[in-house]
């Protein structure tokens, strides 16, 4: 074995290329699964354009029905954010490996893989069943939806604080809660928000997915659209998630910046 | 005991601050061997002793176990002629209180204002119901007061993220002085200041122990400045005491350790 060791560490190419090569493998193997038929993807390309084509010039008589569905739409992301970031809170802090004893964390754990392993558009038709069709359904969805990364980003803020300050927290006698509030939440908050405005815009767009199974928002006057061949008012209710999106994302982002930097 | 560990301390009369016997922790696998293995000293009131050693040598783990946060395999610390057993909570956040603990670079928490980290120095004397609106109006005005001690009146309501490392340094004396310790333990406080920075840290530590008569050990690496200011040296050497004694000689005493550790 030590002839081998010595070869490896003098040829350190072999190893680049031994890496390569099994990156190449494991590209290839998804690859063939994906069964891609090239010559159906360039016959394609011609239809892919006229689709395309179809949906311009918008449809601005509609702009009055995107706008009212675009508000539902933000409503339901900030109730579903907000209400996600809440349940969110107590599972991170069990999942935390610097707060929770192992068998807390295993169980924490697993509940966040459970939650994050549903999709959104599963989560709408759920709820759909239980509340019927509208913004309540898809509120719901998007809270449990959001609890599925919420609480992994929270348990990595509160898993990065930095252990001498909580130390020097527990030297000085703090009791288990007054060191999560001085010591862990200062640290933790700023990063916190940071995540819960970027789930906010992420929820967004998924808000506008969940309407496709009936649970409010944009994605219902969408997909209709779109199924009755309404193209051009299906670009309208795009162009205007487009606005918004990108409005809230720079806002988001010069929130986050000042965040980050407390 | 070593042969260049003497027993030629003046202050033997005085009572003991820190007494170690036989301390060890617990067996480290990249080691192979406890980072403490049998260390036996005896700090005395009113005593600057400088600990010192090689990357490694157990310094920091020393100050960790005796300010409790590192548990101990065998041996006995007392601090103050109490034998300090962590299962004993009531009696050990006593103890605690009668030694501060300084941090390497500060240990304070960035996104709180300096009056706040201050503060925090107090939260063993409340109860926790007590401190979720925040401090009496006495002990701010007295986290207040220590801050300007130290010149930082002006900087009291400022974040410590926005404070130089020296800044932030005296910030931390001053969250280890709020209880008035007996002892303050400092662990490489000027590790990574410049020098004007290095020296206020030191003169602060200098003026607690000759006007307050404070018990102080500090874990430094700078042989020059140990001998300035401490009067007492500590040599660690792999978890074990290898000197202790005066801080004259200890260009001498290094000089005998990085013979001793081969150079590659």
């Amino acid at each position: 074995m030590k002839p081998l060791s010595n070869l490896w560490s003098r040829y350190r190419w072999v190893n680049s290329l031994f890496v390569l090569g099994i990156v190449i493998l494991v590209y290839g193997w998804a690859l063939q699964g994906l069964k891609l038929d090239l010559q159906l993807l360039k016959d394609s390309w011609p239809y892919v354009l006229d689709f395309v084509s179809r949906l311009w010039p918008p449809n601005l008589e509609i702009i009055d029905v995107a706008i009212q569905r675009l508000i539902e739409t933000i409503q339901m992301s900030l109730w579903g954010t907000t209400i996600g970031a809440i349940l969110s809170l107590p599972i991170a802090i069990f999942s935390a490996r610097n707060l929770a004893p192992w068998w807390l964390q295993w169980f924490a754990n697993f509940l966040q893989n459970a939650v994050r392993s549903v999709p959104s558009i599963v989560l709408g038709l759920l709820f759909v069943a239980a509340t019927g069709l509208g913004a309540p359904a898809g509120t719901l969805a998007l809270s449990i939806y959001t609890v599925g990364y919420l609480a992994k980003f929270y348990q990595e803020a509160i898993e990065s604080v930095d252990t001498r300050s909580i130390e020097s927290l527990q030297v000085s006698g703090a009791s288990w809660l007054q060191i999560a509030q001085y010591g862990i939440l200062p640290q933790v908050l700023p990063l916190g928000l940071g995540y819960t405005l970027y789930m906010f815009e992420y929820n967004i767009r998924a808000a506008s997915v969940l309407g496709v199974v009936g649970a409010g928002g944009i994605g219902f006057e969408l997909v209709n659209y779109i199924r009755g061949f309404e193209y051009n008012k299906a670009t309208t209710m795009m162009l205007v998630l487009l606005v918004v999106v990108t409005i809230i994302d720079a806002l988001s982002s010069k929130l986050r910046h000042r965040l980050e930097a407390m | 005991m070593p042969s260049n560990v003497l027993d030629l301390n003046p202050n033997s009369h005085i009572e003991p601050a820190i007494e170690c016997e036989n301390l060890e922790t617990r067996p480290v696998a990249s080691l192979k061997r406890p980072i403490l293995q049998g260390i036996n000293c005896t700090i005395h009131r009113g005593e600057f002793v400088a600990l010192l050693g090689l990357n490694g040598a157990g310094k920091s783990t020393l100050l960790r176990t005796l300010i409790g946060l590192v548990p101990l395999q065998q041996g006995v610390l007392r601090i103050n002629g109490v034998v300090a057993n962590p299962r004993l909570s009531g009696r050990a956040t006593a103890m605690r209180r009668d030694v501060g603990m300084l941090f390497q670079g500060g240990g304070l928490i960035r996104q709180l204002s300096a009056i706040d980290n201050v503060l925090c120095g107090r939260l063993g004397a409340f109860p926790t119901w007590q401190t979720l609106w925040g401090f009496p109006k006495q002990d701010r005005r007295l986290a207040f007061d220590l801050l300007a001690n130290f010149g930082l009146k002006d900087q009291a309501y400022q974040k410590t993220g926005q404070l130089s490392g020296g800044q932030q340094q005296r910030v931390a004396i001053a969250r280890a002085l709020i209880q008035s310790p007996q002892i303050l333990l400092a662990d490489e406080p000027i590790t990574g200041l410049d020098i004007r920075a290095a020296r206020q840290v030191m003169d602060i530590l200098s003026k607690l122990h000759q006007e307050r008569g404070m018990t102080i050990v500090v874990v430094l690496h700078d042989i020059a400045i140990a001998a300035a200011y401490a009067e007492r040296a500590i040599i660690l050497d792999q978890g074990r005491v290898v000197y202790d004694g005066n801080s004259h000689n200890l260009q001498e005493q290094f000089s005998r350790l990085t013979e001793a550790v081969p150079v590659n």
